[in-house]
């Protein structure tokens, strides 16, 4: 399942990097900004687990799930979703677990990015 | 760069006025989107949701050529704003490409049938992404050239209209509206037909006018053409001049009358009535004025006289010649025909002989008779 995507598409990554003209200074940027912006989302995502507020898990996953496709963060983005479906489906038992799946993920993808030099 | 929406590239190409609106709320995919619009040189705006989005489009729709809007969207989704789009006047031409992911073909065909002009799909290729914008953009522009020219077509017909309206305070009714009509150049450039000419003024109205004040005297003719101008309009006579008194007005021409001779004569008999409701009144004040018509159908040529600057639609003719020589033989209260005018309207009307009259510049007298009323007859005057 989702443990077999990798936490990082490197194809997808350098399609992106390609598509921005190798301009490395936009890809730190949009990276940064990344982990700038989204562990709020992840902060919703976890709150509304928490809750077991299927409704309000919805547009946080989504949101992140979004994003982290953009970065070529492939294992989070498909944990995100399982998530945004497991919340419109109203599945509410499977967000505690599906969470603690995207908090491993986010800090491995953190972790990743680091490794990959797209930021300090 | 980022969430403060505003920002982004310079120089961008001429045909690509406008820039566009990025409504998402990831702020990554945002970054993206003005990026790769920077890179083909279009300017980009940022709404983090619908409403702003809205807010936006609102307080800047001159400058916003096209919407990219993403489905899933915190405050209003985009199928709110789109259905807002679309149902607003001033915002519904606005091109509107939807921003899709994978899951989201399902509602991206939704928003189609809603109104979005295209859709992109994640992750964003620039290739692609050029190519929508630019197609919905040059549909944007053409929808504005069109509306301009709607426009300007509408204001080209306002001022015609309104031409039309001023033409026909100068010229007569028929001539004005035969200037703008299709066959009106033809008409205009000469044509023969039969037709009858009138010629109608005041006897002593000289010697009036010398006599009288002048706003006396501009008093009474406006009285004067008043009266007879309602009658000319209301037996469907076409002016072609008036000087003080003098008035010649004809018949079948430029719109066709069968009984042409009919109307003129009917309407010469009214004037003289009208005439007499008003000399009534004059004579009260002291002034002794008379009415005299010559009028004489034939064959002339009819359309445009005159020179480059002063133009009128008029009628020549031995016929036009002959009414005015019989308006100034005519007595007081004297309606004079030709022959032919005469032989058209003859079971019409009441005649008594005048002669054959010695008219100038015609070899030979022309038997001439005055009408003294028409035959009683239930018929109405011809509208």
């Amino acid at each position: 399942m989702t443990d077999e995507l990798p936490i990082l598409d490197e194809s997808g990554l350098a399609e992106l990097r390609a598509s921005v003209g190798d301009d490395d200074d936009f890809m730190r940027d949009l990276i940064n900004t990344f982990l700038a912006e989204e562990p709020a989302n992840l902060e919703l995502v976890a709150a509304a687990a928490a809750r077991g507020d299927a409704e309000a898990i919805v547009r946080p996953a989504h949101t992140l799930k979004s994003s982290a496709a953009a970065i070529g963060a492939a294992r989070l983005s498909a944990i995100c979703r399982q998530i945004e479906f497991a919340g419109r489906e109203g599945r509410t038992t499977e967000l505690a677990a599906l969470t603690e799946d995207a908090q491993e993920a986010w800090a491995a993808t953190v972790t990743a990015l680091r490794a990959a030099g797209l930021t300090t | 760069m980022g969430s403060d929406g505003h920002s982004v590239a310079r120089g961008r190409p001429d045909d690509m006025s406008g820039v566009a609106l990025i409504v998402d709320d990831s702020t990554v995919n945002r970054m993206l989107l003005v990026r790769h619009l920077a890179s083909l040189g279009i300017d980009a705006r940022e709404a983090v949701d619908g409403k702003t989005a809205l807010d936006l489009l609102r307080a800047q729709s001159s400058d916003v050529a096209v919407v990219l809007l993403d489905v899933m969207m915190p405050e209003m989704d985009g199928y709110e704003v789109l259905a807002t789009i679309k149902s607003d006047e001033v915002l519904r031409h606005l091109p509107v490409i939807m921003i899709s992911g994978i899951d989201e073909l399902d509602s991206v065909a939704k928003c189609i049938e809603l109104g979005a002009a295209d859709f992109l799909s994640k992750p964003f290729n620039p290739v692609i992404l050029g190519a929508r914008v630019r197609a919905s953009l040059a549909d944007k522009r053409l929808r504005d050239l069109e509306a301009e020219s709607a426009a300007a077509q509408a204001r080209l017909l306002d001022t015609i209209e309104r031409q039309k309206d001023e033409l026909s305070r100068f010229l007569s009714p028929q001539v004005a509206a035969l200037v703008s009509s299709p066959e009106g150049e033809q008409l205009l450039a000469g044509h023969r037909r039969e037709a009858t000419a009138v010629f109608c003024d005041l006897r002593g109205f000289t010697s009036f006018s010398d006599s009288a004040e002048p706003e006396e005297v501009l008093g009474l003719l406006r009285e004067y053409h008043k009266g007879m101008g309602e009658l000319i309009v209301e037996h469907g006579g076409t002016l072609e001049h008036f000087a003080g008194d003098g008035m010649m007005v004809f018949f079948n021409d430029p719109v066709l009358q069968p009984d042409h001779v009919v109307r003129a004569v009917r309407m010469a008999v009214a004037m003289r009535d009208r005439f007499a409701t008003l000399a009534a009144r004059w004579a009260k004040l002291g002034f002794e004025l008379g009415f005299g018509v010559g009028i004489a159908t034939g064959y002339a040529t009819l359309g445009r006289i005159g020179f480059e600057g002063r133009y009128d639609y008029g009628m020549v003719g031995a016929a036009v010649i002959v009414a005015s020589r019989l308006s100034s033989k005519a007595e007081a209260n004297q309606i004079l025909l030709n022959p032919r005018a005469h032989a058209a309207v003859e079971e019409l009307i009441e005649v008594e002989d005048v002669g054959a009259l010695e008219l100038k510049g015609f070899a030979r007298p022309i038997p001439t008779v005055n009408v003294r009323g028409l035959v009683a007859s239930p018929e109405s005057v011809p509208a």
